[in-house]
């Protein structure tokens, strides 16, 4: 008896280090794959954008598949390059939907384009959108998600230090399109209750040919800090500021200047904030194996820019255990899988709300002495939109 | 020509049919452009904003709220239409009328302006243009309940036959008294008009024509697309154009066809495989051909033929 004993306990050990040793050998995946369509801005105005989100989800799925794919099928990327051009998003999403019945289509860039792609996507196939870029936030829909930041996430955080160091007194600039607005409207009553106060709200062209009102406006106004939604030419204002001798002093706040857009106009930028989900001084061993893990596969010196690579790449892990939990890839179940869903990505614990937003860590830098720095890093910040499916 | 009617039979792929539908929309805004650059001599560096403009007036007229509106969309196409040759007729008072008459590279400078006002207007026309989010459309071409001629075959049959249409409406105008006359204002503006022909009105009417035609276009494209936003009046659309024109063959009426097809459907394809070389593949391309073949395609084609 006893040594039966002894046998079946010996076995036991076997079985349970067999098992635990197996975790090093993944059965490969097989079978049909699940597809992720990806409507890519590869050339165009977003280009450094479009190729930051596409090689983050492919340094996604290439790691989920060499975990075992999803459910144990295969996953398979088709990109198409929608050129940052509107009409373009319309024909490739209708590709990716209709032709390459994809379960999942990723992108894109512009959020005309996101309205393009909502539309095709969403209303007309039946599929899920996953958008990945930081916007304005306010689509509410069963089967649309948004893995990037919304302006709550990054205004809140950032009001509070940008007075603390230069005034109360703010100036709102923006490029005249929804995003900038809608940012600015949800800025306001964070502004008002920390004590603020907003001297001046302006908005120029998308791509504006000059500063001079802009110039004016910061002589007349005198405000403390500038906080700008002005992506597109926010070299072009700088400068501008720069040649009229105002930026001494002033100080400056953006939610949109990531690692690369800032190294191109890092002169001018000096000692502005930015409150973004990632950048490449954010801090973590999760973050630091994500850089490696991009750098190892596209080159030391490329790096993720902001927002959108890093919710590409917490999109589709996300998504394999959506799909795996609900057992199927049809869009409404993994949708329902989705919401609750919380994944420890390159910037720490994310979670999808049921406003189909994510809740996420967002870092702020400042700009000095050329080089971003650290100032502090906010997790779990509530996207704050009122959609509620 | 046959190989498009016989598309739909040969493929199965519905979205294919449809790219194939948006095509057609392409060829007949290049014959509009064809039709007054190709025939008449007016180059244009501005047609988006005819093409771009149908699909603005129809978003506006069919989502918009208010005194009549939203109208329904066959109301707003025929609004987009009328718009669209009402600007031309606008527009070709003031250049082609007078002891200021444009031509040349006077006019095309006109029309580039043009385009780059259309652009502005689009994206500085807060909550009546959308700025530069542009206008979401939900209509839908065909009668509801009747049949759907919006996407797919339906939408393909649309397209083929407006394009028949308007190929052989070509076909007859520039057999007419105004066309041979618009052919000869090409050639030699002045000699036409020492002739004692009324070469301004000639040019108004030729241009209103095209200008309806690009706008009857545009509102269908747009509708199809589902949403039109500022860069369909502007600059970039009005150059596009101009390159099918020159690839199929300018002055030829199958010409532009061609280059509307073969372009886009390039651009289309390869722009999902060539990922990272597309560009450059479709810029060499397009400079062989011009280089190989300057009078483009359709041109060289024809000519080959009568030697």
């Amino acid at each position: 008896m006893r040594t039966r004993r002894l046998w079946v306990v010996a076995t036991a050990f076997t079985l349970i280090a067999a098992a635990c040793g197996g975790d090093d050998e993944v059965t490969p995946p097989s079978g049909d794959p699940i597809v992720i369509g990806i409507i890519a801005d590869l050339t165009g105005a977003f280009a450094t954008y479009g190729n930051s989100l596409t090689r983050s989800a492919e340094l996604a799925v290439k790691e989920v598949n060499a975990a075992g794919g999803i459910d144990g099928r295969p996953v398979q990327i088709i990109k198409e390059d929608i050129q940052s051009d509107v009409t373009a998003t319309v024909d490739k999403a209708r590709k990716l939907v209709e032709s390459d019945n994809v379960d999942l289509v990723m992108g894109p860039i512009g959020s005309d384009a996101n309205d393009a792609a909502y539309q095709t996507v969403v209303q007309e196939g039946g599929k899920l959108l996953f958008y990945t870029e930081t916007y304005e936030g306010g689509k509410c829909d069963p089967l649309y998600f948004s893995f990037g930041a919304v302006p709550a996430q990054q205004i809140r955080p950032m009001i509070p230090i940008l007075q603390d160091e230069y005034g109360t007194n703010v100036m709102l600039f923006g490029a005249d399109y929804v995003w900038p607005r809608r940012s600015f409207e949800i800025a306001k009553p964070i502004i008002a209750d920390g004590g603020g106060t907003v001297v001046s709200e302006l908005y120029l062209p998308l791509i504006a040919d000059d500063f001079s009102e802009l110039v004016q406006e910061v002589r007349d106004k005198q405000p403390d800090y500038i906080f700008s939604l002005y992506p597109a030419l926010w070299g072009a204002a700088l400068k501008a500021l720069d040649d009229a001798a105002l930026l001494d002093g002033l100080g400056v706040g953006t939610i949109f200047l990531g690692d690369g857009d800032y190294l191109g106009i890092a002169d001018l930028a000096e000692n502005s904030y930015t409150a973004l989900p990632y950048f490449t001084v954010a801090e973590g061993a999760a973050a630091e194996d994500f850089l490696t893990a991009f750098q190892a596969e596209y080159g030391a010196d490329q790096f993720p820019s902001g927002g959108e690579g890093v919710g590409a790449y917490d999109a589709v892990w996300m998504y394999k255990e959506a799909v795996e939990k609900a057992g199927s890839t049809d869009p409404t179940a993994v949708a329902e899988e989705l919401v609750g869903l919380s994944f420890d990505g390159p910037t720490g614990k994310v979670t999808m709300t049921s406003s189909h937003h994510l809740e996420q860590t967002i870092n702020l830098v400042q700009a000095r002495n050329g080089q971003y720095v650290l100032v502090d890093s906010f997790s779990d910040r509530d996207p704050e939109e009122a959609c509620d499916l | 020509m046959v190989a498009l009617l016989v598309l739909p039979i040969i493929s199965s792929d519905r979205f294919l049919i449809d790219r194939f539908g948006r095509y057609f929309l392409f060829a007949i805004f290049a014959l509009s452009v064809d039709l007054i650059w190709g025939y008449g001599g007016m180059f244009t560096f501005g047609h988006a904003a005819f093409f771009g403009g149908g699909g603005y007036i129809v978003g506006m007229l069919t989502t918009r709220s208010g005194w009549v509106l939203p109208v329904p969309f066959w109301m707003a196409l025929v609004a987009a239409v009328a718009t669209s040759a009402l600007l031309a007729v606008a527009l070709s008072y003031f250049v082609f009328s007078g002891k200021g008459a444009l031509r040349g590279v006077e006019f095309a400078v006109v029309t580039l302006a043009v385009a780059v006002i259309a652009e502005r207007l689009a994206n500085a026309g807060g909550s009546v243009s959308g700025g530069q989010n542009g206008i979401l459309m939900q209509s839908r071409l065909g009668i509801p309940g009747v049949i759907s001629l919006h996407r797919g075959y339906g939408f393909y049959a649309l397209t083929g036959l407006l394009l028949v249409a308007t190929y052989v409406g070509l076909k007859w105008f520039l057999q007419t008294r105004s066309g041979l006359i618009i052919r000869g204002i090409r050639e030699n503006e002045d000699r036409v008009d020492l002739l004692g022909y009324e070469v301004p009105l000639i040019k108004r009417r030729t241009f209103v024509l095209s200008g309806a035609l690009a706008g009857m276009a545009g509102a269908l494209f747009y509708v199809h697309e589902g949403i039109v936003s500022p860069t369909a009046v502007g600059v970039s659309a009005s150059t596009l154009v101009l390159l099918w024109v020159v690839l199929g063959g300018r002055g030829t009426l199958l010409g532009p066809i061609i280059g509307a097809i073969i372009l886009p459907h390039l651009t289309a394809s390869l722009s999902g495989t060539l990922l990272d070389t597309w560009l450059v593949v479709v810029g060499v391309i397009l400079v062989l051909v011009i280089v190989v073949f300057p009078s483009g395609i359709f041109g060289f084609l024809s000519k080959a033929r009568d030697v």
